[in-house]
């Protein structure tokens, strides 16, 4: 039925103009709204045409009639937002190199103590760099992520340095994706390229942890990484199979 | 790269500059940003959800998506308000989208909906582009604007729409794609 052509008036649209429309409008089902969002983080044409319907449609928000939420919401969210000071007093003394640089762990402030606990472990973790060293020592700049779930929601920090050729994980939030007989597996996503599998990774609470130098080669800022969620091993067909948890893009430390 | 001019309002530049500083982590702005702009979401989150607890959860999980995400606002592309209700009705969609199949409310012909329609909704519009919107809407065929609005407003799935038609998803879609495209050809004609 799909292999229909097209009614008249449609002559010319595009796929990806089509689906950039269903996502504006927002009729899709389920899984090809899924679909769509992660096109949306791989693919800038695809973003630019979604958010230009997006934008033509918006006005139409004008005819629904606005209504104040109760006073519990607002409170609901600031108990979300204000960080237990805890973050600003224990600064730590050492100058703690890129990965302890405010790019890397600004706006994870309010994961709280979680975060608290990871940035410990980074900081006792030997490393190449010395602390202190500029990021773009050698083979290019340091690169950080912050892996977000659906919602934004951070879930995993990466960082990447190129002098020791390691990415290096935290996790933020602790997961509640601990499945018996699944793991999690670490994928790119360069430009318009499937995703390549860097490896079944763990980010059980509290571990940093290296990939091997070889799969890293030619990182750069603008990919994206991904998570998913795969059976024990890593994936059986070399492309992600189960659910992606958590995606970021890659960008100077 | 045609963009809907999009006049930047005294209000638009006000609320971008609060989001500047939200990305900072100020927390003050972030609640003035929200005391401006909450009603309209949690508006446009209960109409999509209809039940009020789901809608309040939802409306929190939006405002904690701006806290997190307002460095990425990019006031080339939208408004402040345009980019907060587009994350308010993405995550509305997607929560009804989640519930049990049978949990939908039975609704009447969302084309019943036409009855509220242009008419009714002019008299609330005060924006220039709502009106214009309205106005391109109006003038489509009725069944494709009423396909639109109720995918827009009340986050019906092509699917279902199209079962309640009774036509295929197909030429539900095709309905739909061929409003939207007259609706832009039309606001883009009317700015010329």
């Amino acid at each position: 039925m799909s292999q229909q052509p097209q009614p008249s008036g449609l002559d010319g649209l595009t796929e990806l103009e089509a689906l950039a429309m269903d996502h504006a409008l927002g009729g899709g089902s389920r899984a090809e709204r899924k679909a769509a969002e992660l096109r949306l983080l791989s693919d800038p044409e695809f973003r630019a045409a979604v958010e230009r319907w997006q934008v033509m449609l918006a006005p139409l928000d004008d005819v629904t009639p606005g209504i104040a939420p109760p006073p519990s919401v607002w409170a609901g969210i600031a108990g979300e937002i204000e960080p237990p000071p805890r973050r600003a007093a224990p600064q730590p003394a050492v100058s703690g190199g890129w990965w302890n640089s405010v790019g890397l762990w600004r706006g994870l402030a309010f994961a709280g103590p979680v975060l608290a606990a990871v940035a410990v472990a980074v900081l006792v973790q030997p490393d190449a760099v010395a602390p202190g060293v500029p990021a773009t020592v050698a083979g290019g700049p340091a690169l950080v992520a912050t892996l977000a779930d659906a919602d934004g929601r951070p879930l995993i920090a990466a960082a990447y340095d190129p002098a020791s050729g390691q990415v290096r994980f935290a996790p933020v939030a602790a997961g509640d994706q601990s499945t018996a007989g699944k793991v999690p597996e670490l994928w790119v996503i360069e430009g318009k390229n499937p995703p390549r599998s860097l490896g079944v990774i763990d980010i059980a609470a509290g571990r940093s942890q290296a990939i091997p130098r070889d799969r890293l080669a030619g990182l750069k800022a603008g990919a994206i990484l991904a998570i998913s969620i795969e059976p024990t091993g890593g994936s059986p067909t070399g492309a992600p199979t189960g659910q992606v948890i958590a995606t970021g893009k890659l960008s100077a430390a | 790269m045609s963009r809907p001019n999009q006049p930047v309002t005294a209000g638009a530049t006000e609320l971008a500059a609060l989001l500047v500083r939200v990305a900072d982590g100020d927390a003050a702005a972030f609640q003035a940003f929200y005391d401006r702009t909450s009603a309209k979401l949690f508006g446009v989150i209960l109409r999509i959800l209809i039940e009020r607890q789901e809608s309040e959860d939802v409306l929190q999980e939006v405002y904690l998506i701006v806290w997190r995400k307002a460095a990425t606002f990019d006031a080339s592309k939208a408004s402040p308000i345009t980019w907060a209700a587009t994350i308010a009705r993405n995550r509305a969609i997607d929560r009804l989208r989640a519930r049990p199949p049978r949990a939908h409310v039975p609704m009447e012909s969302a084309f019943d909906s036409v009855d509220d329609g242009p008419a009714q909704d002019a008299g609330l519009i005060h924006d220039q582009d709502a009106r214009r919107i309205a106005v391109a809407l109006a003038a489509l065929e009725p069944r494709h604007a009423a396909a639109i609005r109720a995918c827009y407003f009340d986050g019906v799935t092509y699917d279902e729409l199209a079962a309640r038609e009774q036509v295929p998803v197909g030429t539900l879609k095709s309905w739909v794609r061929r409003g939207l495209i007259r609706l832009r050809d039309q606001l883009e004609g009317s700015q010329a």
